[in-house]
């Protein structure tokens, strides 16, 4: 016994090594796991009141550009709105029933009476979120946004801006969450070329923050250089038709039956201040089906 | 508690500080990055005792995986590196032995003594990490490019702090 404890300490440095280091692999690969220790990432309300408060200085020197961004958009919204208004969807819509003659309808109640009439049911709900870190020059990038699960963001859930398609929840704290963005190895988008509807998967190959590949065009399909590429709405993260970029290049190679496409990402990556978190109303349903039927298994 | 262990925990604070805040946005044509916190667990004591430094690389790893949502990447690496200090300082004894006030100072150890041992460390502390963040071989071009030049930087970064903040007078006392 007296030489188990004299091998011990002889060896010391060595097994408390060996012991850090097996709890250092355990982390990352438990880590590696979809919803990790939410304590041991930047969503634990100390690191980000941390981060937070670094985005708050850095923002200042951002402010017009910021502005510049959130007047697009709105200047996006305005015009898809006047759209709307002028076309004759808006005829088929009855007057409002106290009013004597014709008013303009707020856009809300409009888009309201349409689901009502047409029997759809609302499907998705955009919380608006900050990032206050954003990665992408790392293997596998994360960001940080202000919006935890007091404000109903949950893991699992999809992020997108105003340009385009961001990433997915991957775990939240009370007034944080952390998000896998698209920048990550093991992000997968279902997508789609918006011209012919052909599905395929978006992935990021881990080099340069603008481009991704398009995976799983087949070769019979005509693809073009400047081709819209979108999600595709097959999984109930995100709705179908958010943008993710343009294709730019398209070559072929003789062995593979599938096209080498490379895709400008339509997000600026490093130039994140804005995002929306979409809660899918339709979710547990989906989910609960595809259990039910066998499909997916509970993750 | 000596007047050095208030250097060593100020200096850990001031480094995770420059690390979380101003070095983590600050990348160099996209592969040179920069762990200057590494800096903590080079200037700690030379007779410092081995596992009380394995601790305390695991717990700087780890704080810095928390700001970097890396979970025991940096720490396996920072756990590597003290692990292999006490070696590296035993191969670079200088010929009569480290004296009692000596510490890891480019003025008192001297630029070679200095290069090689906060070269090799800082090399296997991101060969570690960039490798682990991997979590395989492939793109190994631009990974090893990325390690070589994220050492070089994070050297310089190094020797910047150690002439600006080391004087070589302060350390004779």
């Amino acid at each position: 016994m007296r030489n188990l404890f004299a091998f011990i300490y002889r060896f010391r440095g060595f097994l408390v090594f060996l012991l850090l280091e097996i709890v250092c692999g355990f982390l990352i690969v438990q880590n590696n796991n979809y919803q990790g220790a939410a304590f041991y990432n930047s969503a634990n309300a100390y690191a980000g009141r941390v981060l937070e408060f670094q985005k708050e200085v850095s923002d200042y020197f951002r402010l017009v550009e910021v502005n510049r961004a959130l007047v697009n958009e709105n200047r996006r919204l305005k015009e898809s709105l006047t759209n709307i208004m002028v076309s004759d969807r808006l005829d088929s819509i009855p007057p409002m029933p106290d009013s004597a003659y014709r008013v303009k309808p707020d856009s809300l109640t409009l888009a309201q009476q349409r689901l009502d009439t047409t029997g759809i049911v609302r499907e998705f709900r955009f919380i608006p979120g900050k990032v206050i870190k954003s990665d992408v020059r790392r293997v596998d990038n994360h960001l940080l946004l202000n919006v935890g699960s007091t404000q109903g963001v949950a893991p699992g859930m999809g992020v997108v801006s105003s340009n385009g398609v961001i990433g997915r929840v991957k775990s939240t704290s009370r007034n944080y969450a952390t998000v896998y963005s698209l920048l990550h190895s093991k992000m997968a988008v279902a997508a789609k070329i918006k011209r012919n509807n052909t599905n395929g998967t978006i992935r990021w190959d881990g080099e340069n923050y603008l481009v991704a590949n398009l995976d799983y065009i087949p070769r019979h399909i005509q693809v073009q250089k400047g081709d819209t590429v979108v999600t595709s709405g097959y999984n109930a993260i995100f709705p179908e038709g958010v943008m993710i970029g343009r294709i730019i290049s398209v070559a072929t190679e003789s062995d593979k039956s599938f096209y080498n496409i490379r895709v400008r990402l339509s997000v600026d990556f490093n130039n994140l201040t804005y995002v929306y978190v979409i809660k899918d109303l339709n979710k547990p349903e989906l989910d609960s089906l595809q259990i039910k039927s066998g499909i997916a298994k509970d993750e | 508690m000596s007047k050095r262990t208030f250097v060593h925990i100020f200096q850990f604070f001031i480094l995770l500080a420059v690390q979380v805040l101003l070095m983590r946005n600050m990348v160099l044509f996209n592969t040179a990055f920069c762990f200057i916190y590494v800096a903590f667990l080079l200037f700690l004591p030379i007779q410092m005792p081995k596992v009380f430094l394995l601790v305390l690389a695991f717990i700087t790893g780890i704080t810095i995986d928390v700001f970097y949502d890396t979970v025991g990447i940096n720490a396996a690496a920072c756990v590597l590196l003290a692990y292999l200090r006490p070696y590296v300082l035993a191969l670079l004894t200088p010929r009569d032995d480290y004296e009692k006030n000596d510490s890891v100072n480019v003025h008192k150890m001297g630029w070679r003594w200095f290069t090689v041992y906060s070269m090799f460390l800082i090399f296997m502390h991101h060969l570690a990490l960039f490798f682990l963040e991997l979590g395989s071989f492939r793109a190994l071009g631009f990974t090893l490019a990325k390690i070589f030049l994220s050492s070089l930087f994070t050297f310089l970064v190094v020797i910047i702090i150690q002439l600006l903040f080391f004087s070589a007078r302060r350390t004779n006392r």
